[in-house]
């Protein structure tokens, strides 16, 4: 629903610019989709009245008009001092009112210039209500009343600037659907007075006789209230410019000054109306001569042809408004054509009604029409607006149509529901929302939303019959002017309030209590003190990937003591003084190999792989998440460590996929892995500060100066001071151990983050060449990847051969390249000419010989 | 020249038919539509014709190109079927010899047990809240109100360390350090190591494993305790596991308890496990002692909290029906191979 600042402003002050509203608005519970700003135009821009205007020869459209701006100061007059302006408007015609924009207007989508059309000159532009931002409609230009003075600017005309609100209307809230349902809410929100519109009726001066009406109701369950007031002497004509621009600004377009009036009445209460032609109503053919409006249900293949010109042939189960033969409109919906109001129109019945919204919707769902009046009454208007709104557009009709009242107004209200009694507890409010309110504040919100406060009262749980029922000491308190009460055993204090009927969501106390809540603002709820955030969620999350990741490789995890004997590192080569050997000592140890607490996991892991070794297992890779314990200060220093030790085969023997030993690469892998799971690349390769390792075959990787990782083979006589002959095992043993509190550390603010997905394909291309043994494959890759990095976006090692028909000191190499172009497909010749490059690099560089 | 063509596709047919692979078909295909094909020089020959007689002679020749495109089109389909009912039929398989396995491992008993525990608590709320395991006697005795004369500080309880320090008995002593550190609200569990000096036996271990809660807060009652408890226990040990607090003693809980489950293996009726008494015991409970807020500067006429200890060993040893403790840190993977199935 479209509401316009400037309209909305009639009803309430607003004091507050259109991002504070908007904020206002949304925290109110409507919620703005968007904001439309009309600015203000220059005061160049102004009525002007179009003396003459020819049409221009050799074009069938344009029309060179005389345009009086009358005291307008502007050089450029002509020819008797009006204005020549060219215009290419279907509805210009001579003695017409319109607007102008002199040169040099700045208009919201164009500035306007002196300009020459076909060999003319045009002095200005004259102006549709699209071309001045204040509509869409580009239909023509502007048509103003023939009494609007020369001059009045459009600013003025259209009370610029001036804000659009595009808001969203929950189901809930029919009592929203009107400018007024909307400055009611904000009058409780901002406690600002509530302006309803004076409604001044004038005397009824057409007798009941002259226009005598049958008005039948069929169907008072569908229709619970339908009221008809009859008018004689309308005067249809162009409406005036409040009434236009208002409509103009929420999206209508104007039509006549009857039609627009109730649309008006509906964009203002909420409440749609309808206008049928009296002397087009057909009496019933038991009461001749007496124009009838039946309300019933549609008989089963019923046709109609409504005012947009459609027709539908009904099926029986809708509702309609009929005279006393052929349906005038669908009820609620659309009107019909035969009935509807026309130039020769002189008297009109007024409809104002209401409908049961179930029987609305499905119709409107059934015949696919959707209505600003069916989108109105599928969602439960009340039968006591309806009379509200009756009365305004009465006035109007009066007031523009110079129309005579009659002095019957049809009603068939059969059953006036009775006003609605409801209690809320503010114990009740605290208990539900969480920080309590007082008395006072409760009761100005709910009365400025129009509910009927009626008196304090102890609680009564159900419906509420009889107000008396409700009386208790409190009532007697208040009486005497007492704002606290005393409680008393079996006492709850509540509020008793008359709903107003056109809230019909408000049906219970909480229903009641979100009103409050709501106004008082969200925001004033309380959070209530969560638990300390005190869990180290990364540490816990990265220490369970690295397990996990161990595990999926064929790890097992052991459990090992947290103290052990110093013994066992100098048996892996630590010597005194190495920082390993600096050990926590136990006062009171249970006996001499649990005397000091781990420096390291490896030697109870390998404790761990002899004591398996000898139980005749071959294959083992076992791991230990732990702590390992340092004197700091007083206490300690307690780093956690995965270590892991493995042995024999990579794989579970199978006699279809052979098994084969470890390697240092299978090895390498798991730590490269489990590395670049982390992010953790670019490291720096180090030689390794641990004794018990192969020097050539292991390696430490680096962050800065921290040590994340490391793999190797243990050295034979390390195994051996752990009892395991590596010559008849014939197997290799090899450790990793990964620092996790380095690792936990360096990853705190490494996140995975989306990579656009390459939309043109790879090309993949191999290499092969002949390249002396000492040359790195990683100072190779590093070559090639710096030949085009945009294009090569991986390299991978796809074959290495020494052997026969390969000289001594030499390798066969054999890499894959993936190219990729992220603008466009690549083309052989580009390939062709990259693969190029990239040997000439290899071969100035590496001195390589392609194979 | 319709009779021509007639012999043409009769010829085809033949030739189309006895295509057995894909090649031969393509072979044909430009016998009979190919650039010197027939078909293709009589199609040449359509421009000396008169111009009245061309398109018939045109309609002709397309519709017996039709054909032929149709016949060597079904014979591709019936190649192809063929080719797929042969891959079929192949051979028939030994499905009973071994599938291919990944080479998984597992985690150990005491990891899947405490992940488990680390799930329950976390979903209820709880932060998880480590320590270090060599404390001081104030975060382990002091702060916990253990008087300086109580049994537990025995050497023969203890592991003291020299230098200075000792090896947390419990892990209470994250509760405390965290006490110190953070204002209400708190909701922890602090899972850890903790030492006592036992000797290994089958229901003793001098390193073992525990978790310990904590919950601080205004209006915090043991009836939130025994709520909290009785959630854990359907949670870890089945919907059908009851649990009930015993009047107990500890130094730093007033009222203190001991917490027991009915017994998961006989269901409460009695058994060998929980000694005929249709009760486990889980471990100590209780309301944090006044004196344990004041020594950590929390008024405890504000906030109250509750705290509970459980033992990850025991816990493992009833779920998975392990008799004896040590068997938990031998390592062995005879053993560690039977808990591979068990994810966490």
């Amino acid at each position: 629903m479209k509401i316009a600042l400037s309209w909305l402003a009639k009803y309430i002050e607003i004091e507050e610019n259109t991002n504070e509203l908007e904020e206002i608005l949304t925290f109110t519970g409507i919620e703005v989709e968007a904001v439309e700003n009309i600015s203000a135009l220059p005061e160049t821009v102004f009525s002007a009245k179009i003396i003459s205007a020819e049409a221009v020869t050799e074009t069938d459209h344009l029309k060179r008009c005389l345009v009086d701006i009358g005291n307008f100061p502007y050089s450029e007059k002509k020819e008797n001092g009006y204005l020549q302006v060219i215009c290419g408007a279907p509805n210009c015609r001579s003695g017409m009112m319109s607007v102008i924009a002199l040169p040099g207007s700045i208009l919201p989508e164009m500035t306007i210039t002196k300009a020459k059309i076909k060999g003319i000159e045009s002095c200005g532009m004259l102006c549709s209500e699209k071309e001045l931002g204040i509509s869409d409609n580009h239909s023509g230009i502007i048509e103003l009343s023939s009494e609007t003075p020369i001059g009045i600017t459009a600013n003025e005309l259209y009370e610029l600037p001036d804000t659009i609100f595009e808001l969203e209307i929950t189901p809930n809230r029919p009592d929203l659907l009107g400018y007024i349902g909307i400055a009611r809410d904000l009058s409780a929100k901002l406690k600002r007075s509530l302006k309803m519109p004076e409604i001044n009726i004038p005397d009824a001066k057409c007798k009941a006789e002259t226009m005598p009406l049958e008005l039948v109701n069929k169907v008072p369950d569908l229709c619970p209230r339908y009221i008809a007031r009859l008018f004689n002497k309308v005067e249809l004509k162009d409406s005036p410019l409040w009434l236009k621009r208002a409509l103009i600004k929420s999206g209508l377009r104007p039509i006549n000054n009857l039609v627009d009036i109730t649309n008006y009445v509906m964009l203002e209460y909420g409440h749609p109306l309808h206008c049928f032609d009296y002397d087009k109503l057909t009496p019933l053919p038991e009461k001749p001569k007496i124009p009838a409006i039946v309300i019933r249900r549609a008989y089963q293949n019923e046709p109609i042809i409504t005012l947009d010109g459609k027709s539908y042939v009904l099926e029986g189960d809708e509702m309609v408004i009929a005279d006393g033969i052929k349906p005038s409109a669908i009820a609620g919906i659309m009107g019909g054509n035969i009935s509807a109001i026309s130039e020769t129109t002189k008297r009109i019945v007024l409809e104002s009604a209401a409908f049961h919204p179930g029987s609305i919707r499905r119709t409107s769902y059934k015949h696919k029409i959707s209505t600003d009046s069916s989108y109105r009454f599928e969602r439960h208007l009340c039968a006591y607006s309806a009379a509200d709104a009756a009365k305004r557009a009465t006035q109007l009709i009066c007031e523009l149509t110079n129309a005579e009242l009659c002095e019957v107004t049809y009603d068939s209200f059969p059953f006036p529901p009775k006003p609605l009694i409801l209690g809320i507890r503010p114990s009740r409010y605290a208990q539900v929302i969480g920080y309590e309110l007082e008395d006072e504040k409760i009761k100005d919100y709910l009365e400025r939303l129009g509910l009927k406060f009626l008196q304090y009262g102890n609680w009564k749980q159900g419906k509420i019959n009889n107000i008396a029922e409700l009386y208790c000491h409190h009532t007697e308190e208040m009486k005497q002017g007492k704002t606290e009460f005393t409680e008393l055993a079996n006492c709850e204090h509540t509020h008793y309030y008359e709903i107003p009927p056109y809230r019909v969501d408000l049906e219970r106390e909480i229903d009641i209590i979100e009103e409050i809540a709501r106004l008082d603002g969200y925001h004033k709820i309380p959070v209530k003190t969560l638990p300390q955030r005190i869990m180290d969620r990364h540490s816990y999350r990265i220490k369970k990937i690295a397990v996990d990741y161990l595990i999926s490789r064929g790890f097992y995890e052991t459990l090992n003591y947290s103290f052990s004997e110093p013994n066992l590192l100098y048996k892996l080569g630590y010597k005194d003084g190495d920082r390993e050997l600096e050990m926590i000592t136990l006062k009171n140890p249970q006996s001499s190999n649990q005397s000091v607490m781990r420096t390291s996991l490896i030697p109870q892991l390998l404790q761990n792989l002899a004591y398996n070794l000898n139980r005749g297992e071959k294959n083992i890779k076992l791991l230990e998440l732990g702590k390992t314990y340092h004197r700091q200060d007083v206490l300690s220093y307690e780093p956690y460590f995965l270590a892991g030790i493995l042995t024999g085969l990579n794989k579970e023997e199978h006699w279809q996929e052979k098994a084969s030993p470890l390697t240092i690469f299978w090895v390498k892998g798991i730590v490269e892995e489990l590395l670049s799971f982390l992010h953790l690349e670019n490291l720096s390769v180090q030689d390794i500060k641990v004794p018990f390792l192969s020097r050539t075959e292991s390696a430490a990787y680096y962050l800065a100066d921290k040590e994340l990782a490391y793999y190797g083979k243990l050295t034979a006589a390390a195994a051996e001071k752990f009892d395991i002959d590596t010559i008849e095992l014939k197997q290799d043993i090899w450790i990793v151990q990964f620092a996790m509190e380095n690792i936990i550390n360096a990853t705190r603010t490494l996140k995975t983050q989306f990579q656009e997905i390459p939309r043109f394909p790879f090309v993949t291309r191999d290499i092969s060449f002949l390249i002396a043994d000492e040359i790195p494959y990683c100072e190779i890759v590093k070559t090639i990847a710096e030949t085009d990095r945009n294009i090569i976006s991986d390299v991978t090692a796809f074959d290495e051969y020494h052997g026969k028909q390969i000289p001594e000191g030499k390798r066969s190499l054999t890499l894959r390249l993936k190219l990729r172009d992220k603008e466009k497909t690549l083309t052989d010749e580009r390939v062709d000419y990259l693969i190029d490059s990239v040997i000439k690099k290899l071969r100035e560089t590496w001195q390589i010989i392609m194979r | 020249m319709e009779e021509e063509l007639q012999q043409l596709i009769e010829q085809a047919e033949k030739d189309i038919f006895a295509c057995s692979r894909p090649n031969d078909l393509l072979n044909v295909k430009a016998k009979y539509l190919g650039k010197k094909s027939l078909l293709s020089s009589l199609y040449a020959q359509m421009r000396e014709l008169p111009a009245e007689e061309r398109p018939a002679y045109g309609s002709l020749i397309n519709e017996t190109r039709k054909r032929l495109e149709d016949l060597i089109e079904e014979q591709n389909r019936v190649i192809k079927e063929n080719t797929w009912k042969k891959s079929e039929l192949k051979s028939a398989i030994d499905l009973t010899m071994p599938g291919i396995f990944s080479s998984r491992g597992g985690l150990h008993p005491l990891t899947v047990i405490r992940r488990e525990i680390d799930e329950v608590f976390l979903g209820l709320g709880f932060e998880i809240a480590e320590g270090p395991d060599i404390d001081d006697d104030f975060h382990n005795f002091d702060a916990l109100n253990t008087p300086l004369d109580h049994p537990s500080r025995n050497l023969a309880d203890t592991f003291y360390l020299e230098g200075g320090g000792l090896l947390r008995t419990h892990t209470s002593t994250v509760q405390v350090r965290v006490m110190e550190k953070y204002p209400p609200p708190i909701k922890i569990i602090s899972p850890g190591r903790c030492y006592r000096n036992d000797k290994p036996d089958p229901s003793h271990s001098p390193v073992f494993h525990q978790v310990e809660a904590l919950v601080v807060d205004k209006g915090i009652s043991l009836a939130d305790m025994k709520d909290m408890l009785s959630q854990f226990a359907s949670i870890m040990f089945g919907k059908n596991v009851s649990s009930r607090i015993r009047p107990h003693f500890f130094p730093f809980t007033e009222p203190s308890a001991e917490m027991d489950i009915s017994c998961v293996v006989c269901g409460g009726t009695g058994c060998r496990v929980c000694k005929y008494s249709g009760w486990l015991e889980m471990g100590g409970a209780g309301m944090v002692d006044p004196n344990v807020f004041d020594i950590l500067g929390i008024d405890s006429e504000v906030y109250t909290g509750y705290a509970f200890g459980l033992g990850i060993e025991r816990i493992a040893m009833l779920k998975y029906n392990i008799p004896d403790m040590r068997i938990l840190y031998e390592n062995d993977l005879r053993m560690l191979r039977q808990f591979k199935g068990e994810l966490r």
